[in-house]
This record gives structure tokens, C-alpha cells and sequence, in this order.
């Protein structure tokens, strides 16, 4: 399959409701209208951004920095969602979304980030497309496995999927 | 307004004046004061100027130019309080206050003016202050007066020539604006200004030789090196100007006879200056080498040269032309290509016309049938002599692949080397566009040429491609059929049930059926092996949904556009297609949830939000409506207001529908009297350009502002307004005459002398209602139907005055048939080729007891549309009335209809002419469903049949006819409905028939 020449665009409060539709397209849980509203929020077009192709979304990024539990001064960027339209797939447009949160990540590493660490996210176990495609193109580690994390869904548990940043 | 800026000076004028020693003439203290006072005026300082107004009355209280002067400011002064509490917004109570404290002062602007005028009859002063004041209240007729009457005191008064002239511009008195500029341009004869507007009103009057002669004289006192012989924008107007009067002139005198070698050499090889009533043209095409190198708006010149070359009908020149206007990037300008054609077929002269005004991407090859030969020439010239050119796209790599073989040879003197415009602007889009208006839809070509187009758009995603293909579906017209003028043109078919038979719709759907399979099963188009990104196929499911739309198949239409919703949802175009899909279908509602759905992709979004706002509308949900469009209006003030401000007519009139459909006539009503008002600003905001345009020297734009502003009343926008207007009057007439609660008298039962006693009682009441709110001098010109309404002198008065009333109770008050009538005769004047408008009038007519001018009105509409359901049920309606109308002494008139009116009906009886008409439905499969119902209406009220034959000629449409819509089975149901319980069996046949046709229908039968 060829790849897809994708353009970025940034996630606001005017077009949020595109990022609804893409999440409900692709994932099996609901998002809590809390996360929406976050996202509406100002956001760092870096970290979080839609991918258009031919002039419609079709795959979106969202990421955030949080703290590392019991590193003090520590951060993370973690992962909330990434997804891109079924019909869209296999045409190398998660991999760009990717890759370009990386690469500013990679970018500022020591300057905005300089306190950033790692980068992670959950996947369901079951989820072997997601944990082969972190792992196999950029070089995630599968770590410990959270039992129960979901609710709603079948099976509940998930792997963390970290990949350190050197320095 | 510095208009009266010699007010001063010429006060100071001694003459013998009857109130000499009443400060006349003033000493030389007061005068200077006086000198003030105009000062102040000019300057806007209205309290100062009042002062000094004050200083000098109290010397001498009955000096008339003062008290005028101080009524002139305190008017200003009104004005702008009125202004300032409009700007204040909110709709508070304040507001009254604000609006009322202005009328108060307008009264006493008036007195003062009045008293001044009535103590110095002799002041020109006084006078021009005099029309000022109408002019201000936008009674130009009595300004004029005023203004005249000033003139002969004062004959030479620049300032007030200056103001009568652009009254009697504005007013289009065109002679006494000629005379006016004259006498001014003979005060001042070294002003470029007096002299283009002088040339100006002698060509507005229609003398196209006089103002050139005026344009040559003016040219004849500049130097030879003057500014005005250079190139630079205004010489290049002015001289563009003149060419385009020369063109318009007439060459009795002045052209020089034969054998003239300047005038032949350009005007043409083989013509020796017949007298075909060309000469003006010629002459202007000569005039444009002349002034080439002066002229700075290089497409203009060649449009109009290549407009003049054809009508001379030198082709070639024109081909010339046109390939300079190529070259200047104009290749996408359909205009161009027009011409192009014409001149490569040698059209005649009203063809190349015709062409000329064409619009959008009509051409020569969609305005009639080409002869094959004809194919032929246009095909070589676009495409090079082999038919098959397409395949010089080198882009378009799929093009190749299915080309093959394809690609007959059309002609016989087939060369093989592309040559056509194709090869030379690979990259037009219109030219590629226009190839598939010169092949035959029947041919192989065509159906090559079509795919390719279709591909290209898919690839690309273009959403309007649907809509763009649709003006492919031409059909032969014969015009004039049965005289010796017949002709035949094209006209585009509109009905889903003549699309779905059209050649060209049937390639479509076989094409993208095609497309759909090939790009579903490997995301290839067929016959195809590249690859495409899976947006090829959603825009082929699209395209293939706006297909079923076309012909009215809603059920696959939604279920494809579904599909497409579920492979992309974050497209809101797929939105768009399906609200309007099930808006046809019959469930407005759902309609407006998913444009709304669809807004929500993206608020920044206007086009979608006004789309929103609109179906929500129609789907009766004002509140949500409002609030939809807020979001894109300003905030300072209420959003109804704020759109007024912003004279955003669509919206005011789909909420003046759907305030109609609620039932919320007051309302609905001012909401289509704001579009009227809107166009009466449109009127009055000539007045700046009347000198700015001149000043500009954009005389060919002003020009056609003028034209502009002649034809406003007859544009769509303001004729759905009027209509509606009369429509809600005339269905409170009907209501009124229901409730028989005598509140609105029934006219047509009276005598003449009855009836006009009691119009004068409600045009009493009428005023008396009136009267309170506005301090307009009641302009009774009936010339001018736009001066009563109009109030304030600044727009931004006026919305207030409205707000005093919101529920519309003073318009419902107004005398209906009067309101009907005034707007019937506006429309019908202005707008002589609308049906709906003729359709009215004769609705108008009939309940005012003219008989003769409803026999126009039906005459109209013939002549518009023989086949109009309208006209058929009203001339049933015409011979009822007549039946049962008692012959009048009017004997004249009698004589009239007696034989005029048969001709309407054939010759025949009623029931002769309704049984025509049903034979002529019957025979016909494809005849409309209104027609179907006014026949059947017809049938029962001229005793044909009973009832259930009558239903049968709705039912046996199977709603596979014309003009099927949700209105109309509607309609067609309350038909049934009507027919009591004799009407169960076929309503509930109408019902099955309609379900199957408009599954998504909600509310029928209710």
C-alpha cells in the first residue's frame, strides 16, 4: 500500500466533535466528555493534532505530559489515543502521527523537555496490531502487564508500552 | 451636507424686500453671525450653530433665512439623536424616549422651516433650505419643488443646481437632469467634472451622437499633452466610456461615405458601409485602435473589441482576439469560449448576442443543437482533428489504458498531431469541461470523454461534480414553434423524471456503477491498474448518491450517503447531501439534525451554519435557528437586529416562511417587509455615486449602476418577498371574509361609489395608525410606491421605528387588497416574465373586480407558459366568475372579454375546455401532478365525473410524473381529503404511493 501524503492540524474547541467521530470509529471504549473538554482546551499543537488527508480528518494523535509517580521532578509523555479511520489504514498515516510527536519530542529533549524521561502508553492485551506496530517501528518495550484496567471491555487487562528517551 | 456653502454670501444680497427693517438686510453684526451659522451648520456644530441662530432672532425674531437655517439644524440635530439611539441597541425602553425626542424635533424643524419660508417668500435661501428639509424626510418630488422654486429666485445658485440635479437623477427625471448639468457646465465651463456629467446626462437620455459631441467638445479645450491623452487609469475610463457611446451611436451624418480608406481599412475588407445600423460600431472599433495606448484595462478592451468584431462579423479578428484574452489567462472564462465558438461557426449577429449574455458555463454549444459539421469545427478547434485528444493529458496516466480503441474519428480530414486549445492550455479545467458540450451524448467519444472528467473530479474529491454534470442534461426546446420564426434551443431538464431519461444520466450511472464495483473490490477504477487512496471510492459513492437524488430515489440515495458517512464521519459535505436528501424525501426534522450534526464538525464553519440555520427553519425550530446564526453575528446587538443591520435577506425570508407556516402572519409579514426595505436601501444608496462615480470618472460602472437600479425591482430575491407579502394579504382577505367580522369590507359587492367611500374610511384609520410613528411629510407621489414607506433619513433609523411594533400588528391593520395591489403592480412591471408574478396580479385583479386586468394577467402567463397548472385553474376560475357576474354598463369592457376571453379557453365551454385538459393529461404519462390535481379540481366544479374519476387522474401518475414533490402529494392529499368520505378509498391509495416514493416522509395524512 502506498503512503498517504497527510497534513496536521490542530485540535480545538471548534472542531473537537471530528475527534469524537474518529475515536468512536476507532475504539472500543467511550471517552468521557471530560476528556473531550480537555482537549478543547488550548493544547500544544505538537503533542495533539489531527492528520487530514485530502482535506478531511482521518486520524488523530493526543498525547499529554504528566508527572512519573514517586520521581519528583520526573515527566512522562503518555499516550492517550492514537487513531485513524478504518478505511484509511495500512496506508502509514499512524505511523506519521507517530513519528512526528517523536520527533518534536526528540527535538526539545533538551530544552521544553528537558525533565521528560520516557514516552508511554496502554494497549489491551489482545491488542497485537498496536503492541507490534509501537514495538516493531519505533522501538517501544512491552513492561508490566495492568490486570482489570478496563472496564467495559473484554479482555480487561493491558500491557504499558514505554520507550526511554536518551540523551 | 455642505449645501449651503453660498447660503451665506448671497444672504448678504441687498433687494427690495417687503420685511426690510425685520433684519433684511441684516446689519452687518447679525450678517456676520449669520455667516456663523452656516458655518456651524456645515461644520456639525448644531448647538453652537443654534446659539448663534438665537443671537440674531432675538434682534430681529421673524428673519426668515435665520429661522429656516435654525430649523435646518435642528432637524440635523434630530436626525442624529435618532441615529445615536439606534446605535444604543438593546431594544430597551429607552428607546422610545430616544425615537420620540426625534420626532418631537422633526415637528419643530418643520415649524421653523415653515414660519421661516412664510416671513421671506423672496429668499432663495429659505427655499433651498425648504427642499433640504423634504430631501432629508426623502420627499424628493416636493425637494424638487422646493429646490425650483429656489432657481427662480436664484437662477445661477451652483450649490442648488448642484442638489436639484441629483434629485432628478435619483428620481431618473433624465430631461430636467440634462437641462440641470447644462445650465451648470455653462456657469462653469472649466470643471472635467461638469463636463462628464453633462456627457453623462445627454446619454442617459438616449442621445448616444450628443453625448459623444459633448465628450469631443471637452476633449477639444485640453492641451495636446494634457494628462488626459496619457496612459493612466481615468483617461483609460473616460476614453473606454466613449467607445462604449460611440458603439451606441448612430452614423447618419457623421461618418464619412465610402471609400474613407481610414474607416474601411479596420471596419471590415468586404464592406463598403452598408447601412445595416452598424455604424456605430464600426466606428467604435476603429475609435478602440485609437485609444489603445491609453487604455489600462487590457481585458476590457479586447471583450469589447472581440464583441464588436463578431457583431461586424469579422471572424477572424475575433479568433485573433480571443487567443490575446487566452493568453491573458482568461482560458477558464466561459464568456470567452462563447465568443471563441461563435466566431469559428460565423454566427450571425443575434446569436453572437445572445452568446454574449450568456452566464456560468453556458456557451454557444449548451444554448442550441450543433449540426454534426458544426461538432466538427468546434472539435478540431478544441481538440485537434482527432476526435480522441483527451489522451494528451499526460497526468491522467489511467487515461491511456481505456482510451484504447475508443476514440472514433469524427471527420474525415483527420490529422494526427493534436493541435487544438487543449494541447495548447493542458491544464484548463474549462476547456476540458467544455469538450463534453461538444460531443454527442449518443457517441463512444462522449462516453469517453465523460469518464475521464469523472475520474479526475473523483480522484480529486471534488463534491460539486454532481451538481456540475447535471447542467449537462439539455433538451431540445422549439421556440416560437408553429410560426416562421421557430427555433430551437436548449433548456435544462430539472425533473427528476425527465433527468432519469436523459442519454446523459444513464452514462453517468452506468459509469459509476462501473467505478463503484472496480474501486470497492481493489481500489482501481476499471480497465484501470493504479491504485487510488480510498477517498476515490467514498467520492464515487457520493457521486452515485447525488445521482439517486436527481431522480428522486431517496431510499438508495440515504443508504449510499450513509455509507460514505460510516467511511469517512468527519466529512461534512456527506452531512450536507443526506439533510438535503431527507429534506426532499419528507423528514425535514431529521434533515435539520444531521446538517446540525454536521455543523458540529467544525464551528467555524459558515457555510454549514447558515445551512443549519436555514433547515432548521424550515423545519420550523426558530429558536434553535436563532441561536445557530448568532454564532456568526455580532454581539452588540440582538441577532435579528444585527442581521437587519447586515440586510441578510435569505435569512430573513426562510424566517419570514417559517413564521408564515406557524401561522405568525404579523411577524412573518415585517420580516418580508425588512427585504423590502432592504431594497429600498439598495435604491437610496445611489446617492453616493451619483458624484463619487463622476469624480472617479468610472463611468461605464456608474452607468450600469443606473440600469442596475432601474431593474431592482424585478430581482428574484425582492420578488419572493412581494409575493409572500401579497399572498398573506390576499389569504387575510379570504380569512376576513370567513370570519365575516366586517372588519375588512368586502369590496366587490359594492358600487364603485360604495367602495371608494369605504376605502377612504380605512385609509383614514390606516393613517391615523400610521401617523403616530413617523414624521415623514406623506409623500403622496403614487409614482414613487417606495417614498411612504420610508422613514427616517439614515437607515440606521429605521429598524426602531419597527421595534416599536414586533408582533406586526400595525402591518396586519394596513387595507390588505390595497397592500396586495400596490405589490402586484411592482412586480408585474418589474418583473414582466415572472408567471408567479402575472399569477398574482390576476388574483389581485379578480378580488378588486377588474375583470379586464385579470384577463391580462391570464394573457401573461400564456404567453410565459401555455402548460402552467396555475394558469389552467385560473382561467376555470376566470369562466366561473364570469358566469355568475352580471353584465355592467361597462359595455366597452364587456366587449373586450366577450371576445377576447374565449380564446383562453379554446373556444370552448367550460366543461369543453376542462375535458381537453383531461385528455391532454391523460395522454400524456409524463403530465405534472399539479396539473393532474387542478384538473381533477376543474372536473368536479364544471360537473365532469364524479369523484372517484377525478382521483384517478392523481392515482394513475403513480407518481411517476412531473413535479412530484412533497408539497404537491400534499396537496394532493387534501384534494382527497376535500372529497369527504367518497375520497377514503383513493386517499388511502395516495398514501401507499406516497410512502413508497418519499420513505422517509413523517407527517403526511396527519
Amino acid at each position: 500500500m502506498v503512503d498517504l501524503a497527510v497534513d496536521f492540524g490542530m485540535i480545538n474547541a471548534d472542531n473537537i466533535e471530528q475527534l469524537k467521530k474518529i475515536n468512536e470509529a476507532c475504539f472500543p471504549v467511550t471517552y468521557k466528555p471530560s476528556f473531550y473538554d480537555d482537549m478543547a482546551k488550548k493544547q500544544d499543537e505538537n503533542l495533539c493534532k489531527f492528520a487530514y488527508f485530502n482535506g478531511f480528518a482521518v486520524g488523530a494523535i493526543c498525547t499529554r505530559i504528566e508527572a512519573i509517580p514517586d520521581c519528583p521532578g520526573r515527566n512522562r509523555i503518555y499516550i492517550m489515543t492514537l487513531g485513524v479511520l478504518a478505511a484509511y489504514r495500512n496506508h502509514g498515516i499512524g505511523s506519521k502521527l507517530v513519528s512526528s510527536v517523536l520527533d518534536y519530542i526528540e527535538s526539545e529533549k533538551n530544552g521544553k523537555f528537558s525533565t521528560v524521561d520516557e514516552i508511554m502508553l496502554h494497549v489491551q492485551t489482545s491488542n497485537v496490531d498496536a503492541i507490534n506496530f509501537y514495538e516493531g517501528k519505533f522501538g517501544f518495550r512491552k513492561g508490566e502487564l495492568v490486570e482489570n484496567y478496563y472496564k467495559r471491555i473484554d479482555p480487561p487487562h493491558c500491557y504499558i508500552l514505554r520507550k526511554e528517551i536518551s540523551r | 451636507m455642505t449645501t449651503t456653502t453660498t447660503a451665506a454670501a448671497d444672504a448678504a444680497f441687498i433687494d427690495n424686500n417687503p420685511q426690510a427693517g425685520q433684519g433684511r438686510p441684516l446689519p452687518k453684526k447679525e450678517s456676520d453671525l449669520f455667516k456663523n451659522v452656516v458655518k456651524f451648520y456645515e461644520s456639525k456644530q448644531y448647538k453652537k450653530g443654534i446659539k448663534a441662530a438665537d443671537a440674531i432672532l432675538k434682534r430681529y425674531p421673524n428673519h426668515g433665512e435665520t429661522l429656516c437655517m435654525k430649523g435646518l439644524i435642528v432637524n440635523a440635530m434630530a436626525n442624529a439623536a435618532v441615529v445615536f439611539f439606534a446605535q444604543q441597541g438593546g431594544g430597551g425602553g429607552g428607546d422610545g424616549d430616544g425615537a420620540g425626542a426625534g420626532v418631537d424635533k422633526k415637528k419643530e424643524a418643520v415649524e421653523l422651516v415653515k414660519k421661516g419660508l412664510m416671513m421671506d417668500m423672496r429668499s432663495h435661501v429659505c427655499w433651498h433650505v425648504y427642499g433640504l428639509l423634504h430631501r432629508s424626510s426623502q420627499n424628493y418630488t416636493e425637494a424638487i419643488k422646493a429646490y425650483k422654486q429656489a432657481l427662480r429666485i436664484d437662477s445661477s445658485n451652483l450649490q442648488i443646481l448642484r442638489d436639484l440635479g441629483l434629485l432628478q437623477i435619483q428620481m431618473r427625471d433624465l430631461h430636467g437632469f440634462r437641462d440641470t448639468r447644462l445650465k451648470i457646465l455653462t456657469l462653469r465651463p472649466n470643471s472635467k467634472v461638469h463636463w462628464l456629467t453633462y456627457a453623462v446626462a445627454v446619454h442617459v437620455t438616449g442621445d448616444a451622437n450628443g453625448a459623444v459631441g459633448v465628450l469631443d467638445s471637452y476633449m477639444d479645450t485640453l492641451d495636446k499633452d494634457c494628462v488626459e491623452f496619457q496612459r493612466n487609469f481615468e483617461a483609460s475610463e473616460l476614453a473606454m466610456y466613449k467607445n462604449w457611446v460611440l458603439a451606441e451611436s448612430t452614423t447618419t451624418t457623421t461618418i464619412p461615405p465610402t471609400g474613407d480608406a481610414a474607416a474601411a481599412s479596420v471596419a471590415g475588407q468586404e464592406d463598403n458601409e452598408p447601412n445595416d445600423g452598424l455604424g456605430g460600431i464600426r466606428k467604435a472599433l476603429c475609435h478602440l485602435d485609437e485609444i489603445d495606448h491609453i487604455v489600462v484595462d487590457r481585458t476590457g478592451f479586447l471583450m469589447t473589441k472581440l464583441s464588436y468584431q463578431l457583431q461586424l462579423g469579422q471572424f477572424d479578428g475575433a479568433k485573433e482576439t480571443v487567443s490575446s484574452l487566452f493568453e491573458r489567462g482568461l482560458t477558464e472564462d466561459y464568456r470567452v469560449h462563447g465568443a471563441y465558438m461563435c466566431a469559428l461557426l460565423k454566427c450571425d449577429k443575434a446569436t453572437c448576442r445572445e452568446v454574449e449574455k450568456l452566464k456560468g458555463m453556458s456557451t454557444l454549444a449548451t444554448l442550441r443543437p450543433l449540426s454534426e459539421d458544426e461538432r466538427a469545427i468546434l472539435l478540431s478547434a478544441y481538440y485537434g482533428a482527432s476526435g480522441g485528444g483527451g489522451g494528451g493529458e499526460e497526468d491522467d496516466g489511467f487515461a491511456k489504458a481505456s482510451a484504447n480503441g475508443k476514440d472514433g474519428t469524427i471527420n474525415g480530414d483527420s490529422t494526427t498531431t493534436m493541435s487544438g486549445l487543449a494541447s495548447t492550455f493542458p491544464r484548463s479545467m474549462a476547456i476540458k469541461r467544455i469538450y463534453l458540450t461538444l460531443l454527442s451524448p449518443g457517441c463512444n467519444q462522449f462516453k469517453w470523454a465523460i469518464d475521464q472528467y469523472c475520474r479526475r473530479q473523483i480522484i480529486k474529491g471534488v463534491p460539486s461534480l454532481g451538481s456540475d454534470l447535471s447542467s449537462l442534461y439539455l433538451v431540445e426546446e422549439k421556440l416560437q414553434a408553429g410560426t416562421s420564426y421557430e427555433f430551437t434551443r436548449y433548456r435544462l431538464a430539472k425533473d427528476p423524471i425527465d433527468i432519469k431519461a436523459h442519454a446523459v444520466y444513464s452514462v453517468l450511472v452506468e459509469l459509476v456503477d462501473a467505478y463503484i464495483v472496480s474501486l470497492e473490490s481493489d481500489g482501481t477504477f476499471p480497465d484501470d491498474t493504479t491504485k487510488h487512496p480510498p477517498s476515490a471510492l467514498v467520492w464515487a459513492w457520493y457521486l452515485r448518491s447525488v445521482l439517486y437524488e436527481q431522480a428522486a430515489e431517496y431510499g438508495p440515495a440515504i443508504s449510499l450517503i450513509n455509507k460514505c458517512i460510516d467511511h469517512t464521519p468527519t466529512a461534512v459535505d456527506f452531512y450536507e447531501l443526506k439533510s438535503r436528501v431527507l429534506e426532499s424525501g419528507g423528514d425535514i426534522q431529521l434533515a435539520a439534525d444531521v446538517v446540525n450534526a454536521g455543523r458540529d464538525l467544525d464551528h467555524q464553519d459558515r457555510y454549514i451554519n447558515n445551512l443549519a440555520t436555514k433547515t432548521l427553519l424550515r423545519a420550523g425550530r426558530e429558536d434553535e435557528a436563532t441561536k445557530c446564526i448568532a454564532l456568526f453575528a455580532r454581539h452588540e446587538a440582538p441577532v435579528e437586529q444585527n442581521l437587519y443591520d447586515m440586510q441578510c435577506t435569505w435569512f430573513e425570508l426562510e424566517l419570514a416562511d417559517c413564521l408564515r407556516r406557524r401561522g405568525a402572519l404579523g411577524r412573518s409579514l415585517r420580516k418580508y417587509m425588512a427585504v423590502i426595505k432592504h431594497y429600498e436601501v439598495f435604491h437610496e444608496d445611489q446617492f453616493d455615486f451619483h458624484m463619487y462615480c463622476i469624480r472617479k470618472v468610472t463611468l461605464r460602472s456608474y452607468c450600469k449602476l443606473l440600469k442596475f437600479e432601474d431593474e431592482l425591482w424585478g430581482l428574484p430575491i425582492y420578488g419572493r418577498a412581494a409575493e409572500e407579502i401579497i399572498r398573506i394579504h390576499l389569504s387575510l382577505i379570504a380569512n376576513d371574509a370567513n370570519a365575516k367580522t366586517g372588519d375588512e369590507p368586502d369590496y366587490s359587492g359594492m358600487t364603485p361609489a360604495e367602495r371608494k367611500k369605504a376605502k377612504n374610511i380605512a385609509r383614514k384609520k390606516k393613517k391615523a395608525l400610521t401617523d403616530g410613528g413617523s414624521g415623514s411629510g406623506g409623500g403622496s407621489d403614487t409614482t414613487s410606491k417606495n417614498m411612504n414607506a420610508k422613514n427616517g433619513a439614515k437607515t440606521k433609523s429605521k429598524p426602531h421605528a419597527i421595534d416599536e411594533d414586533p408582533e406586526g400588528n400595525e402591518l396586519l391593520s394596513l387595507d390588505h387588497l390595497d397592500e396586495a395591489k400596490k405589490f402586484a403592480a411592482v412586480l408585474v412591471r418589474h418583473a414582466p416574465r415572472r408567471i408567479s408574478a402575472w399569477a398574482l396580479q390576476f388574483d389581485v385583479s379578480i378580488r378588486r373586480g377588474k375583470v379586464l386586468l385579470a384577463l391580462q394577467a391570464l394573457f401573461k402567463m400564456k404567453s410565459i407558459d401555455s402548460d402552467d397548472h396555475g394558469l389552467f385553474s385560473r382561467i376555470v376560475e376566470f369562466s366561473q366568475y364570469m358566469s355568475l357576474r352580471t353584465s355592467q354598463s361597462n359595455s366597452a369592457a364587456d366587449h373586450v372579454l366577450s371576445s377576447e376571453f374565449p380564446k383562453l379557453m379554446n373556444n370552448e365551454t367550460l366543461a369543453g375546455f376542462v375535458k381537453m385538459a383531461m385528455e391532454a393529461v391523460k395522454a400524456d404519462s409524463r403530465s405534472s401532478l399539479p396539473m393532474r390535481i387542478a384538473v381533477a379540481r376543474a372536473m368536479l366544479a364544471a360537473n365532469l365525473g364524479c369523484s372517484t374519476e377525478a382521483a384517478s387522474l392523481i392515482l394513475s401518475s403513480k407518481l411517476n410524473v412531473r413535479g412530484v414533490t412533497v408539497e404537491s402529494c400534499r396537496e394532493a392529499l387534501a384534494f382527497m381529503d376535500a372529497l369527504g368520505p367518497d375520497g377514503n378509498d383513493s386517499k388511502n391509495q395516495m398514501m401507499m404511493l406516497i410512502t413508497t416514493k418519499f420513505p422517509f416522509a413523517k407527517d403526511f395524512g396527519k
